[in-house]
């Protein structure tokens, strides 16, 4: 792997212990993945952000690179936390959990990087050109700006996307290169609803059919909310990083598909996907917002929501988005507050919600993939419309 | 004996190796405050941790970083190959990390230096000998030969024709003699060779040099070096106790 003198000399601990260590990390990233140097980025998304998912292994580690006067070279933004860092109590949360969430929040922001919490940065406070070098962590995030946006970054994980923000540089490999970002099958789907839901169940059966690689959709112009649930649920029923949609997506036009595996994706296909997600029918929990509602979701939810009454006490309802988009919707907001609480820098599978319920109803195709893993919850997997029909 | 590896995070530490065969996933593998195993017994602190690849939550990156703040983190790591996740927690924590280097060839309890920067794992105590072993085929049969069962190295199985290299001897020159003395066969330059394959036995690693030679009509006459012969199908080798590797040479040569 080449490196300049600089980098070089950043390596040997000329400019510091912090730098040091970013560029150790880099070039041990880059070395087992057959990167043959670093490139510059415009931009660094990181998470490992929740206490929850950290722990205080996470927690000492940055806290050690805070006070080593470790900074963030490049815009810089966060993932979704533990809670709302304002309206925690109406989650559950303890103080002790607070305590510890906020300190994380806060040596981030010691860092210099942006504390907007969010899976969804791309819709307003980080937003990478086509072609930019980034290095972004968060998969749904992540895959959402190399498809759609046509930016590049690898799947990287909290640390080393931290590294790279504090060095400005990542390593060289990957969906970096041209020749990794080529379709390697494509995915011809047919009668799609016009409706994000739809893309969420088609996200879920393509990474059930392929698992990884490049697909190249036919039949298909997501919409940004589209890509957004599209992006999510290939990342986790799958790896996806990365896909293209014909006549759609930057790249798509680049690329001569003749010759690739057809693999067809249609209303069967993508209900044997809502059912491999379904684990339980009555909800304690209905959560909505993963990844993080946009305003269009929101004004959405609102007019399905007006007029309506919430006679089901029992189950309580979270709606999870950016602070940012929370402070752009408020009439939406007046309204989705009379059925629960519109949260702002968390969601249901970061929030340690496993010690609170034990069904949780979702829309999203990626929570009903972590939930059961991460939070221990039974899923409720159906449209926003079906699943708040519960409490009219 | 040591092994070039490739460098994964700097630093040197020796300590006594704790060797699993199987994939590990710190977050839940350990416990990162005592530093306890959780998938058998044993403790990482202060030992060097050889395993085949991380696998599991990128959680397992703090873990490591845990270990290290309560003083419980494995002197350096080992891996057959390195994955994201313990890469990012060796270099974050300081552990000295290598991979790339045959893991099966470390024992539990072996003393192990470790250099991150280098990539080079050193096993001090453990010496490294020579060998050549021939594959005899004449028929599409294998010449294999069963071992005394007081030999002194893997007695009682089945081996194929082999034996120390000597001081000023080359391997192939070794092969050749330990043909004449162990079957009385004469042969003559190997149809094949292979870069040579490391086995363990005891404190030992035996660098085996593996020849090929074909011969017509081959009727051997053993000395006292060996109880039997019997020439064997290469698909039927592993069915019979071999030396550790012998299936695998065969196979490298003949293609079963």
């Amino acid at each position: 792997m080449y490196l300049t003198k600089d980098e070089q000399a950043v390596l040997d601990g000329e400019k510091g212990p912090g730098a040091q260590k970013a560029m150790e990390l880099v070039t041990a990233l880059g070395k087992i993945y057959g990167a043959d140097g670093l490139v510059p980025i415009t931009s660094a998304h990181l998470s490992g952000a929740s206490y929850k998912t950290i722990g205080d292994g996470g927690l000492k580690y940055l806290e050690d690179l805070a006070a080593g006067g470790a900074k963030v070279t490049v815009p810089s933004t966060l993932n979704p936390v533990g809670m709302d860092r304002t309206r925690w109590r109406e989650m559950h949360i303890n103080e002790h959990f607070a305590e510890k969430q906020l300190r994380i929040i806060g040596l981030y922001g010691q860092m210099g990087v942006q504390e907007t919490c969010s899976c969804t940065p791309y819709l307003g406070a980080n937003v990478p050109k086509c072609g930019d070098h980034v290095a972004w962590a968060e998969s749904s995030a992540l895959s959402f700006v190399n498809s759609y946006i046509g930016a590049r970054t690898n799947r990287e994980g909290g640390p080393g996307a931290l590294a790279a923000a504090i060095l400005g540089k990542t390593a060289n490999y990957g969906l970096h290169l041209d020749r990794n970002r080529r379709p390697t099958v494509v995915i011809d789907a047919s009668e799609m609803e016009d409706s994000v839901f739809d893309y969420s169940l088609l996200g879920q059966a393509v990474g059930m059919a392929v698992g990884g690689g490049v697909p190249y959709f036919t039949g298909i112009r997501p919409g940004v909310d589209e890509a957004k649930a599209l992006s999510a649920a290939m990342a986790a029923a799958g790896s996806v990083a990365l896909w293209h949609a014909e006549g759609c997506t930057p790249e798509a036009a680049k690329y001569d598909v003749s010759g690739l595996e057809h693999v067809p994706i249609g209303p069967a296909e993508r209900q044997k996907a809502k059912e491999k997600l379904n684990t339980a029918d009555e909800p304690q929990l209905i959560a909505i917002g993963c990844p993080h509602l946009s305003p269009k979701e929101m004004n959405d939810i609102a007019v399905l929501l007006k007029g309506k009454e919430k006679k089901r006490k029992d189950i309580e309802i979270w709606f999870c988005t950016s602070a940012a988009v929370r402070a752009q919707c408020p009439d939406a907001v007046k309204e989705m507050e009379r059925f629960g609480p519109v949260l702002a820098d968390t969601c249901m599978v970061v929030a340690p919600i496993e010690g609170m319920f034990q069904r949780t109803a979702t829309n999203s195709a990626k929570a009903g993939n972590y939930l059961p893993t991460l939070c221990s919850q039974k899923v409720v997997f159906g449209e926003t419309a079906d699943l708040l029909k519960v409490v009219e | 004996m040591i092994m070039h590896g490739r460098a994964i995070a700097p630093g040197t530490a020796e300590g006594e190796a704790l060797v699993l065969d199987e994939p590990f996933s710190f977050l839940g593998g350990a416990d990162g405050a005592t530093g306890d195993l959780h998938v058998r017994t044993g403790n990482l602190a202060g030992k060097v941790f050889v395993f085949p690849k991380g696998k599991g939550s990128t959680v397992g990156s703090f873990v490591m970083y845990d270990l290290k703040v309560h003083g419980k983190a494995p002197a350096a790591v080992v891996n057959q190959t390195a994955e994201t996740i313990v890469t990012t927690g060796a270099v974050i924590a300081s552990i000295p990390m290598a991979d790339q280097v045959d893991v099966s060839l470390i024992r539990e309890g072996d003393r192990v230096i470790v250099d991150g920067k280098r990539g080079y794992v050193e096993l001090p105590d453990v010496q490294v000998l020579d060998s050549a072993s021939s594959v005899i085929l004449t028929a599409g049969k294998v010449l294999m030969l069963c071992r005394p069962p007081a030999a002194r190295s893997f007695p009682g199985v089945w081996s194929l024709v082999s034996g120390r290299v000597e001081r000023g001897e080359t391997p192939e020159e070794t092969a050749r003699r330990e043909i004449k003395e162990e079957t009385g066969l004469t042969v003559g330059f190997p149809d094949a060779v292979l870069p040579p394959v490391l086995v363990r036995e005891g404190n030992t690693v035996w660098r085996v040099w593996p020849f090929l030679f074909r011969a017509e009509q081959a009727k051997p006459v053993l000395n006292r070096e060996n109880t039997a012969f019997q020439w064997v199908a290469p698909a039927e080798v592993s069915e019979r106790p071999t030396v550790a590797k012998v299936p695998d040479i065969i196979k490298l040569f003949i293609g079963q």
